[in-house]
């Protein structure tokens, strides 16, 4: 009897993380109604797309799996030429390769056996390096949940006009992404941070590009609209590496990103081909899977997106018509800095200057210390006020240290004959 | 060690030996001993007693949230948008001694421009209107002098002192000359001119609605891209003063000063809208991204606004350098481009082919840009040192009041003074704190909506999280920032309804931080939690097998003692019935 409520108690305790997806994503689906009198914001149309930013993930780590990070830095260069700065992007590597003890080619990182780009030359700025890139971590960014501490450079701070690509690579498998070969990214982890993303909007438009094996499987649980998805092969596919660079022993690239930035190197900043002609180009025979897409969550058409809207970096702009001038103010103002002494004491207590005006002031701060003695009742206080300003007025301070010191010459012996 | 029992032997009634019916099987002499059943009964005992400390020292901690109130507080934002009452006046002067309209006339005026359905921030359904005429105080204003002292002394006698409720006036002045409408620093508008009073009514009501209440914008919706407050209430100014070519000669400003003149009241006007703090800086060697191309006909460089969009090198101007910002600050940035000697002067072209006045523009959430052109390039020097200039007081002067309608701009206000109205052009007077006095109270009452919906959907977003993983830690922290947090939403709601516009602003941007704080706290980790079968699977092997011990012997031994309790019972009915 006993093992038989056992088992039943099995099957109870293993159904509630699917029970508790399922509750997390029911109730909010219809609570999150747009407010009825006009406010739009819940509706993504009408936010104007003000920026973008790009979330680099590379998630292995040891020198077999060199081809990931050139895939990330790939992309992190191409992002960067087309314009998205530093600061709007987070890159998240374990680095181990390009000062790896295996590497023939010191501090240089390849993605193509002709050796002709380096891709660790210039510039790179990795904001999670090494252990430091974790599912949690990981999580932490997209959601926004960081210590205090951590720095402007490591958090995302998109906004709700903001576009942002994700692209994911490393070793991956049904509904999993392995991390650094200790964790792993689990589907409905992933497809959570969205939803937490898309509720806090901190996003207008999301792109997901995925190059693992098994890649679309990653985000078969989203849920939240406006989110496009891509992965480099279909459930029970792998994923292949390009060519092997038999000069540096390991392989370099992997088919879906290297057919990706064959695509890109024929762009610049100022194009605007779209997404269609982009995940048109890729050929299930020359990438050896088929690079599946889902864009039921999107609601815009592939053909009118320019692929700069994630790529790149436009900025919406407005002309500035008219200086905004007020005919009251006076030149003049209060760039006069001789007023009264007493409030010039709080003033330099708020400033520092390093105009000309020094000199005026340090006369008046002495006029106000005086000001100030005098009316000091206490004799202590107004010895040590004029002990300081003493002090203070000393123009030769070596001269005094040293006369200082030759006085505690006899002083010393004397105590040492006592 | 288990005795089995036997069934009790139905006893054969031998009279005469009552000895010899002892059948040690069926019945015992002795009572049973109560040892073996305290022993095992206090055993588990114990265990029970256990349990309850041991549920308790693995139960989570989760600190009790109002989820109701947290529902209760969306459900009334959502059902009833969030109105402030108004008071609107009007002061008609110079017209015959028997105006042939009152009050109702014009709340039915202005009721016919508002919509339907109120936007949030807009004036409550009940405003309060009154129609004046010819008040001896007004009369004595001279309406010849220019607009700014007319301006002043309508302000000296409309104006009440602060902390009265706020009336927004329209005094119209029949005088012989041509119409003009000028709106006021203060919260108070004119219209003179020859204008009859059926027309005065008409304008009088556009002015306040348009005007005083949408703050000379379309009505309505509240973008979000408007709103660059951060999600602490803060907003950091970040100024940069770009040099392209320093070869050329470096410029540097005398920031300090422009910024106790210019900023220091408008960051002082803003301060119940967002706290901001400002930052400076001087950059060299950033040149920018666009081209731009010579120009005879403006004999000079020229781009336009097709290249605003890559104007901007984000990979060479380092602008987001702040080590003060917070993480959850807003940063605009304020560029100064000055170009370098090749490319001077550089000047914007409109779509319409005129060279634009101020030279910049703004992207939103982001800043704004200036390109400012020296008074002359400098030579190519001789000596190495490139020559240093200072930007002279006079230009800085300029430069910031450009600025200033771009920080205007980002707030989605206009930068110029006219507005457009339906019954004529308006012209709105420039205040030296960069914002009027309406246009503070319009931007508090957007910004005290914004807050307040931002502020119930974060909370809900936090109460629907949490509700959904039962085993999620909550800590206290984040308990009394959602307490606080609804307590002053309360707070914003009732100011709101009193109409004291800076207080309530204040109040919502806490609320709103507040939030933000609790739903951003960093313990909140929605990676599988503390389940319960990693519960189960810890515990389990410690205690099942144990306990399944402690039950069966206690179980055993309460049964056996109730056995030997028969036996023993048996044998006294026996020894009973033969005595």
């Amino acid at each position: 009897m006993l093992f038989k409520i056992r088992t039943l108690f099995d099957s109870m305790a293993v159904t509630p993380l699917y029970l508790y997806l399922f509750l997390f994503l029911g109730p909010s689906n219809f609570s999150n109604s747009p407010f009825a009198h006009g406010f739009p914001s819940s509706s993504s149309d009408t936010t104007m797309h003000t920026n973008n930013w790009a979330v680099l993930v590379c998630t292995s780590r040891f020198w077999f799996n060199y081809r990931h990070m050139a895939n990330t830095l790939s992309l992190y260069r191409t992002v960067k030429r087309l314009g998205i700065p530093d600061e709007r992007i987070i890159l998240m590597l374990a680095d181990d390769m390009a000062c790896n003890a295996r590497n023939k080619y010191p501090a240089q990182v390849f993605n193509n056996e002709n050796h002709k780009l380096n891709l660790y030359g210039d510039n790179v700025e990795v904001d999670y390096r090494g252990y430091e890139v974790t599912v949690e971590n990981f999580l932490r960014v997209l959601t926004g949940r960081h210590e205090t501490a951590v720095p402007r450079s490591k958090r995302l701070l998109s906004d709700e006009g903001s576009h942002i690509l994700l692209y994911m690579t490393g070793h991956g498998g049904d509904e999993f992404l392995k991390f650094q070969d200790s964790e792993e990214l689990q589907s409905h982890d992933l497809a959570d941070a969205v939803k937490q993303m898309k509720e806090k909007r901190r996003f207008k438009e999301l792109l997901i590009m995925v190059d693992t094996c098994q890649a679309a499987t990653l985000f078969s649980q989203l849920q939240s609209p406006g989110v496009l998805a891509i992965g480099s092969s279909m459930k029970g596919e792998n994923s292949y590496s390009h060519h092997l660079d038999s000069d540096v022993g390991v392989s370099v690239v992997d088919r879906f990103t290297f057919y990706t930035l064959a695509f890109f190197e024929r762009l610049n900043m100022y194009d605007n081909a779209s997404l269609s002609s982009l995940f048109n180009s890729y050929n299930p025979s020359t990438l050896m899977s088929t690079a599946y897409y889902r864009t039921d969550l999107y609601q815009r058409r592939l053909e009118e997106v320019p692929v700069t809207n994630f790529f790149g970096s436009v900025m919406e702009t407005i002309h500035t018509d008219a200086a905004y001038r007020a005919p009251s103010r006076k030149t003049s103002g209060r760039a006069d800095i001789k007023t009264s002494p007493d409030k010039m004491v709080t003033d330099d207590q708020i400033k520092t200057t390093t105009n000309s005006n020094v000199l005026d002031q340090s006369s008046d701060q002495k006029q106000a210390k005086e000001h100030m003695m005098q009316d000091q009742a206490c004799p202590f206080a107004r010895l040590m006020s004029s002990f300081k300003n003493k002090v203070q007025t000393v123009e030769e301070a070596d001269s005094l240290v040293n006369y200082g010191l030759v006085t505690m010459i006899p002083l010393l012996l004397l105590s040492t004959l006592l | 060690m288990a005795e089995v029992s036997e069934p009790a032997i139905a006893e054969t009634s031998r009279p005469e030996e009552p000895v010899s019916e002892f059948d040690p099987k069926s019945m015992r002499k002795t009572k049973p001993g109560l040892k073996r059943l305290i022993l095992t009964l206090s055993v588990l005992l114990s265990f029970l007693l256990g349990f309850p400390f041991l549920w308790k020292s693995v139960e989570i901690y989760r600190a009790p949230l109002p989820f109701r109130e947290i529902d209760h507080f969306s459900a009334q934002l959502d059902s009833a948008p969030l109105l402030f009452p108004c008071h609107f006046q009007a002061i008609l002067i110079g017209f015959n001694s028997k105006p042939s309209i009152s009050s109702d006339d014009l709340q039915f005026a202005i009721s016919d421009l508002t919509s339907q359905t109120p936007q949030c921030g807009a004036c409550s359904a009940s405003y309060t209107v009154s129609v004046s005429v010819d008040s001896d105080a007004i009369c004595a204003v001279d309406f010849d002098s220019d607009d700014e002292a007319v301006d002043e002394l309508l302000e000296s006698t409309l104006g009440g002192p602060a902390g009265e409720r706020k009336v927004y006036s329209v005094v119209v002045v029949n005088r012989d000359e041509d119409v003009r409408a000028v709106v006021g620093k203060y919260r108070h508008a004119w219209i003179s001119g020859r204008v009859s009073e059926a027309a005065a009514l008409s304008r009088a009501a556009e002015i306040f609605v348009k005007v005083f209440v949408n703050g000379g914008k379309e009505e309505g919706l509240i973008h979000g891209e408007f709103m660059p407050v951060g999600a602490d209430g803060r907003i950091v100014l970040s100024f940069n003063l770009l040099n392209a070519n320093p070869n050329d000669g470096v410029y540097d400003w005398e920031f300090q000063k422009i910024e106790e003149t210019v900023l220091a009241p408008v960051i002082e006007a803003l301060r119940p809208v967002a706290n901001i703090s400002v930052e400076s800086q001087v950059l060299y060697h950033t040149p920018k991204f666009s081209f731009s191309y010579w120009d005879h006909k403006w004999s000079s460089y020229i781009f336009n606004t097709k290249d605003l969009p890559f104007f901007v090198n984000s990979n060479e101007w380092h602008l987001d350098t702040s080590v003060a910002a917070g993480g959850r600050s807003k940063i605009l940035h304020f560029v100064v481009y000055v170009p370098s000697a090749d490319e001077w002067p550089l000047l914007l072209q409109l779509p319409n082919g005129e060279v634009s006045k101020t030279n910049g523009f703004i992207s939103p959430m982001w800043g704004g840009v200036i390109v400012w052109n020296p008074e002359d390039p400098g030579d190519t020097p001789d000596s190495k040192q490139p020559v240093r200039h200072k930007i002279s007081y006079q230009d800085l002067q300029k430069v910031f009041e450009v600025s200033m309608g771009q920080l205007r701009q980002l707030f989605g206000l206009k930068s110029d003074n006219l507005f457009v109205g339906s019954s004529g052009t308006s012209r709105l007077l420039a205040s030296d704190r960069g914002f009027t006095l309406w246009e503070l109270d319009v931007l508090s009452r957007q910004h005290t909506c914004f807050n307040l919906h931002s502020c119930a959907t974060t909370l809900g977003s936090l109460s629907r999280l949490v509700q959904s993983l039962p085993r999620m830690i909550i800590m206290d922290e984040i308990g009394k920032q959602v307490h606080y947090s609804l307590e002053v939403a309360k707070l914003a709601q009732v100011n709101a309804s009193l109409g004291v516009y800076d207080a309530s602003a204040v109040a919502s941007r806490q609320a709103r931080s507040l939030a933000e704080d609790a739903f951003y706290h960093p313990s909140i980790m929605s990676v599988s939690y503390y389940s319960f079968e990693h519960c189960f699977a810890v515990y389990s092997p410690f205690f099942l097998p144990v306990s399944m011990h402690v039950l069966l012997a206690a179980l055993r031994e309460w049964r056996r003692h109730k056995q030997e309790n028969k036996k023993y019972l048996a044998w006294k009915t026996k020894i009973n019935k033969a005595s």
